[in-house]
């Protein structure tokens, strides 16, 4: 097909080991389009909302998007789609690199990966071909040496997506790293791939991408890549600082979480700041695949106590491992950001984990006697050692590895647990941005930062700078970010483009790749479809609206410093007028209209 | 004094991560930005500004209140104020 699409479907059976090659169902990809909503339609239409997410009957799709792999920017993404063992919600965890193009490369736009292996495997796709294989000496091997071993046996040129030891451990933030720096990174999806006993998927693509329009499409991709290379954000900020440019912004708007969101500023902020990871560590930037930004950073840790290279730290990495816990140690946070790597695990659930064990330490609810050194705020040393036992299951890291809902709750205290839906926070504290609070308390994954970045309107001014402490208007504001992702994670590029480019260009990427003339509108009423259908799936899994809320934290306890000084999240002064926008009913379920609207019954 | 410190691409530019400018009555926020471009080795308001209005993205505090909620670049800067300067940038 040369239309974006390859209309090909690769399933993967692993309790009898055999695969299938099925033709796309076209009438999806045109309503959901790829990426994250056709993953969540075939999820959907196949998954039983109230499946065991660890269980074989839980499936995992790696879905790329129509603009994976072709020569428009940025587009070198995927989507791991499934149900969350972390939240029980459905999941959706993006990343980029090589592998998601190589999918395309060997003609499938998504690979379904269904039932349970009797031992550890991988699966081999040679374009056509694929093959699910012993894995038996992979098991235990880090993520790193799993992919250098698969090379070696396999092929070269070969792409792999794989798991660590933590997700072979069924860790809840277990992650799939790719391409050996990239992270399918949150909701535990590495987890759901460990249950199956798979280790990894290892793609060798030689074919093509084709586009409906190549003339229409071309222009359409150097419009994007003139946008992308003039504007400040896209063309110098990325590139020179990543994505950690943010550490002193957040910090000095006040809305940087501290020691477990005990308080919004931190003193050492400067000290893991993606300015002093420049004067540091850093060696040079890095892009994925197509990708004219190249917000990776190429580090190489040089300490008396630790040394090692790799990617990383990024900015919720620094924060999560730094702020959040109290560490202003660059070294231990960059040395930890690679044992998050090599032993597949998010970041920013790690991290936020370990804080909030910190806190019970702090608290006396967690001794030393269980943790093994002094879990103090603050500790690089007992960081790194947390995050050794969460990745080999040892000791207090199995408790750990259950995610800090699960573990405050195991303590009785689960208003500990900074999370929404069971998932964590990310690097922005909602008492000081208003309309992430929303975000966070309706994201369908729980507290998720890329599913409506109100960051960027509310802290950093693009498209257009809003009062971070008024609440009215940001329901609607919410929705079009909301929906506009997922447009984005659907077509199969990186969302920070958006930074420089917005729906008419998306629409028009879109148009030109794979034939459809949607209007603009259109564009967005299916990232409007995939919301609502990723609602619809939490509502039938037994996630009611009462858990769109935050923790008690955020809701009545006020900052205690800094320029949000007094602050709380003011969530109910905004979530009634999002229900109305969303088309909801009161109590925040989707009407019928709304879904009829939307082809959705 | 005033204290104006760099962020970002700025102080990559700069190597320099703040300068203390003495107060002047009547100070705003573009009379600083002019006074300490005059005291550095590299321009720094094109980073930040074109034309008197402030680019899409860039961040400027004054003792840590953004000032496109205050008076932008004609927000007063009193003596013992900071200025925090944010070429565009981001992330997530």
């Amino acid at each position: 097909m040369k239309n974006g699409w390859n209309g090909k479907v690769l399933r993967v059976n692993l309790s009898t080991r055999t695969c299938a090659i099925e033709d796309l169902n076209m009438a999806w990809a045109r309503e959901y389009l790829g990426g994250r909503g056709l993953g969540s339609k075939y999820l959907t239409e196949e998954v039983a909302p109230e499946t065991d997410p660890l269980s074989p009957d839980n499936k995992l799709i790696l879905v790329t998007g129509p603009l994976t792999g072709t020569y428009g920017a940025a587009n070198g993404r995927y989507m791991a789609v499934t149900k969350s063992p972390l939240t029980g919600t459905i999941a959706s965890s993006n990343s980029g690199g090589y592998f998601p193009n190589e999918l395309k490369f060997a003609g499938f736009d998504l690979v379904i990966i269904e039932g349970k292996a009797d031992r550890p495997v991988y699966l081999k796709i040679h374009n056509q071909r694929a093959e699910v294989a012993d894995a038996t000496h992979l098991w235990g091997k880090s993520t790193n040496e799993t992919e250098d071993m698969i090379l070696r046996e396999f092929h070269a040129d070969a792409k792999v997506a794989c798991i660590g030891p933590a997700g072979e451990k069924l860790v809840r933030f277990a992650c799939i790293v790719n391409d050996k720096h990239r992270a399918a990174g949150r909701s535990g999806v590495g987890a759901v791939m460990g249950s199956k006993y798979l280790k990894a998927v290892a793609v060798r693509g030689t074919g093509g991408v084709g586009v409906a329009d190549a003339p229409a499409f071309r222009e359409a991709a150097r419009e994007t890549f003139r946008m992308l290379r003039s504007h400040p954000v896209t063309a110098e900020g990325l590139p020179a600082l990543g994505t950690a440019v943010l550490m002193n912004v957040i910090n000095q708007s006040g809305a940087l979480p501290t020691r477990n969101f005990q308080s919004g500023t931190f003193e050492g902020a400067e000290e893991i700041s993606g300015e002093r990871l420049a004067q540091t560590y850093l060696k040079r930037n890095k892009g994925c695949m197509g990708c004219v930004i190249g917000c990776g950073r190429v580090t190489a840790l040089s300490d008396p106590r630790w040394s090692g290279n790799g990617e990383g730290p990024e900015y919720e990495t620094l924060w999560a491992l730094g702020a959040a816990c109290g560490i202003a140690d660059l070294a231990a946070i960059t040395k930890a950001n690679y044992l998050c790597n090599e032993y597949g695990m998010d970041t920013i659930t790690a991290g936020s984990t370990v804080a909030c064990a910190m806190e019970l330490y702090q608290q006396g609810l967690v001794t030393e006697a269980e943790t093994g050194i002094p879990l103090t705020f603050g500790s690089g040393e007992a960081l790194v050692r947390m995050f050794e036992l969460i990745g080999t299951g040892e000791g207090f890291g199995a408790r750990l590895g259950l995610g800090s809902w699960g573990l405050a709750e195991s303590y009785g205290v689960p208003e500990l647990s900074m999370t929404v839906k069971k998932l964590e926070f990310p690097a922005y504290d909602g008492r000081g941005i208003q309309g992430m609070a929303l975000e966070y308390a309706t994201s369908n994954r729980g507290a998720c930062h890329v599913r409506g970045y109100m960051v960027s309107p509310e802290i950093l001014g693009v498209p257009e700078k809003l009062d971070p402490q008024v609440t009215e208007g940001k329901a609607g504001w919410t929705k079009a970010f909301q929906d506009f992702t997922a447009v984005v994670d659907s077509a199969g590029i990186c969302l920070f483009t958006t930074f420089a480019i917005g729906a008419p260009q998306v629409t028009n990427l879109l148009n030109t790749a794979t034939g459809l003339n949607l209007s603009q509108d259109q564009v967005l009423a299916a990232g409007e479809r995939v919301w609502n259908l990723e609602r619809v799936f939490n509502l039938k899994a037994g996630i009611s609206p009462s858990q769109d809320t935050l923790p008690p934290r955020l809701l009545q306890e006020p900052l205690p410093d800094g320029p949000m000084k007094g602050e709380v999240a003011k969530l109910g002064a905004m979530l009634p007028d999002y229900y109305r926008v969303r088309g909801w009913d009161e109590g925040g379920v989707p009407t019928a209209e709304k879904l009829a609207t939307l082809g959705l019954v | 004094m005033i204290r104006v410190q760099f962020f970002g691409l700025l102080r990559l530019l700069l190597r320099k991560e703040s300068v203390e400018l003495p107060s002047e009555p009547g100070d705003t926020v573009g009379r600083v930005l002019e006074r300490a471009e005059k005291t550095l080795t590299g321009p720094i308001i094109h980073k930040l500004a074109a034309g008197g209005v402030l680019n899409a993205g860039t961040i400027i505090l004054v003792n840590r209140r953004n000032v496109l909620h205050l008076q932008g670049l004609e927000t007063p800067v009193n003596d013992g104020d900071t200025v925090a300067l944010f070429p565009p940038g981001a992330g997530g």
